[in-house]
């Protein structure tokens, strides 16, 4: 793992332990080197001191030749155990006395010719001459060996071993402690963050501890959620208003949508009475006075009544478009089959156009779940329409049938009559809108507007294709509900 | 012992009478007892050791200042009766100089010559004669050394012995210390100490 993927707070007491380690290192280090040469020089200078007392007691041996005395002189060495060996030679060079410690006889040098101490691999040995006043009366060589050294080295090891042991565990409870200053708030301010990325709780606040880089840090960041929650809040004031103000004007539009129906009702409603009397009276004129009428006046009179009737059609079908929304739906279940054949034998039976003659291809229709008697219109408008548009056709050709898109059942009807110019699809479904000519075809032009309003009460969609002069395809769609279901007023 | 007393006065006398006389003479003396000696052989082992032990003691021993006329006046090793060293105590103290005093070498044939003398090596057989010199030289800063067997009993400083084939010393601390002589511990250390309660 690398050093900058470890965790902040394994990273933090590496640092430490990594600084710790290095400075005993070298404490150690220096320690060990600076006791080593004071020890080489105290050990040089003990060593001497000692051969210049047995050189300064050895000098009336020397001079008077008295080998035993120079033995129990060395012999006094046995109270320094590192001297593992001693001997005195004359001024010739001869040796003259030697003192071994233990049982170890050491190789001796053969010649006092070497001056002052020096250090070999295992020991410290060096002449020292023997001097009475001014004479030179000999050389005396000492051996000392270095356990000295090694066993305060040991010591040295042993104290620096506990040492480091000891502050090892002494930077680990601390920085185990210290630690925490540190990484304690940048943790916190990652599990805080962790929380509202994940909860999206902005509501949150980091703790702020100290005055340090992290706590600006910690207040930055709170800052910064003090800034989301207030954009949040203007946010959801903001929804909350524009909510309100779309409910309001649904609200206002659905009322005077209300008015507007009421109003169109009441009209329609109104104006029948009057036109009963103009019919009424008009047939009067034309069965009780049509002897005393001239040929014009029955024309005109004929004229009157056909256009009261159209009149009447008229504010039949606005009624019927307007009850469309007053009117609640009652839904079942719609044998669309049974409906449209029903509806086909009803026209046939009305007889008003040439019916023998069209081509009929009926495919098996999906049942849906929806209100009865407004599908009935839609089925009746639109096969009306189709049989009124293509009735000028040598063989008209009417196809229906139905399909599934989309979680929706679709319902078409299919003529090879006049069409119509697909720019002007766009008010197909407008009420009073019509692409053809009263002389042309008959026609209020409520008929498909009244289907557009019933198919989209069921949730359902309307439109059309068509091309002029070849014939135009209806389709509805209606949504796939269960059709089992038991009647429900919505 | 007045016999003796009056044998030291006539030296002295005689010394100061003849004190130029008697130093030509006795150079003469040496030089040619030089001679005789160098042309006999050489000297035994045992008396150059001897020899290197009489200058030895300079090293151990400490005069009083006064004993020495200057600081540069000499340290003197004198031999009473027969020298048995031959040339090998000069060739030992040639060029040699304690605490800046050169050592030199002088030969006497009577106790009444020796004047200025601080190692003083008594090659006399006869002992009331050797006594008598002991005598005559007590109360002066002279280191007496002999090699007879009774001189520590007689009152002399330091004798040379042999046993087991080495040369040994015997010192009388109380004659020394009389005579204002320090010897050194070290060398106490070496000698068998003279004890006269022992020795009667």
């Amino acid at each position: 793992m690398l050093f900058k993927d470890i965790p902040i707070r394994k990273k933090l007491m590496r640092i430490i332990f990594l600084i710790n380690g290095v400075v005993l290192m070298v404490t150690c280090v220096t320690f060990f080197i600076y006791e080593f040469y004071i020890f080489r020089k105290t050990s040089t200078e003990k060593l001497a001191t000692i051969g210049k007392i047995i050189a300064a007691n050895s000098t009336a041996a020397l001079a008077f030749d008295n080998p035993d005395d120079a033995k129990e002189i060395l012999s006094a060495l046995k109270t320094e155990p590192h001297i593992v060996a001693a001997a005195l030679y004359d001024t010739a060079g001869n040796l003259f006395s030697e003192y071994f410690s233990g049982a170890g006889m050491d190789v001796l040098p053969a010649t006092s010719e070497i001056k002052g101490y020096r250090f070999t691999r295992s020991h410290l040995e060096g002449f020292e001459p023997v001097i009475q006043e001014t004479k030179l009366l000999g050389t005396l060589y000492l051996k000392s060996d270095l356990e000295d050294m090694y066993d305060r080295f040991r010591l040295y090891a042993f104290i620096a071993g506990a040492v480091i042991l000891l502050s090892f565990l002494l930077a680990y409870l601390l920085s185990k402690i210290l630690q925490k200053s540190i990484s304690k708030p940048v943790l916190d301010l990652g599990a805080t963050a962790k929380i509202i990325s994940e909860q999206k709780d902005y509501s949150v606040r980091a703790v702020r501890i100290g005055n340090d880089e992290l706590g600006s840090l910690t207040e930055a960041f709170n800052h910064m959620l003090d800034q989301i929650q207030a954009q949040n809040l203007s946010l959801s004031v903001f929804t909350q208003n524009l909510e309100q103000k779309v409910v309001e004007h649904t609200a206002q539009l659905e009322s005077v949508n209300k008015e507007l129906e009421a109003f169109s009702y009441s009209i329609s409603h109104d104006l029948r009475a009057p036109l009963r009397a103009i019919i009424g009276f008009s047939a009067i004129l034309e069965e009780d006075y049509s002897s005393k009428l001239d040929k014009e006046a029955r024309r005109i009179t004929s004229v009157i009544k056909k256009n009261a009737g159209t009149m009447g059609q008229l504010i039949d079908d606005l009624l019927a478009f307007s009850r469309i929304a007053r009117n609640d739906m009652i839904k079942a279940s719609v044998d669309n089959d049974e409906m449209v054949k029903e509806i086909i034998d009803n026209l046939a039976m009305a007889a008003q156009y040439d019916h023998a003659k069209i081509n009929w291809v009926i495919g098996p229709l999906s049942p849906v779940y929806a209100d009865m008697n407004t599908i009935r219109q839609v089925w009746i408008n639109l096969i009306s329409n189709a049989v009124k548009y293509s009735s000028k056709k040598e063989t008209p050709h009417i196809e229906i049938g139905s399909f599934v898109k989309e979680g929706q059942i679709v319902f078409f009807i299919k003529d090879n009559g006049v069409g119509f110019d697909e720019k002007y699809r766009n008010k197909l479904f407008k009420v009073f809108q019509r692409l053809h000519s009263a002389d042309e075809f008959e026609g209020t032009g409520v008929g498909l507007a009244l289907v557009e309003k019933i198919v989209s009460k069921h949730m359902g969609k309307v439109w059309a294709e068509a091309v002029v002069d070849t014939g135009a395809t209806f389709y509805f769609s209606l949504p796939a509900g269960n059709v089992h279901k038991k009647n429900v007023i919505e | 012992m007045p016999i003796v007393k009056t044998i030291s006065y006539q030296f002295v006398n005689l010394y100061e009478k003849k004190i130029w006389a008697t130093r030509s003479v006795l150079l003469i003396l040496l030089l040619v007892s030089h001679l005789i000696l160098q042309a006999q052989t050489s000297p035994s082992a045992e008396y150059q050791l001897k020899a290197v032990f009489l200058f030895n003691f300079t090293q151990f021993v400490d005069w009083p200042e006064d004993s020495f006329a200057s600081e540069q006046a000499p340290l003197v090793i004198g031999i009473l009766g027969a020298n048995p060293f031959g040339p090998f105590l000069e060739e030992t103290v040639s060029g040699e100089k304690v605490k800046g005093h050169p050592v030199i070498i002088h030969q006497y044939n009577n106790a009444g010559e020796i004047k200025n003398c601080h190692i003083l090596f008594i090659n006399i057989e006869e002992e009331k004669k050797r006594a008598a010199i002991i005598l005559f030289l007590k109360g002066r800063n002279i280191l007496t050394v002999s090699e007879a067997p009774d001189f520590s009993k007689e009152g002399g400083m330091i004798r040379f012995f042999t046993t087991e084939n080495k040369i040994k010393l015997q010192i009388n601390p109380d004659a020394s210390r009389e005579a204002g002589l320090v010897i050194s511990s070290k060398l106490l250390r070496l000698a068998a100490i003279f004890n006269p309660k022992e020795s009667n």
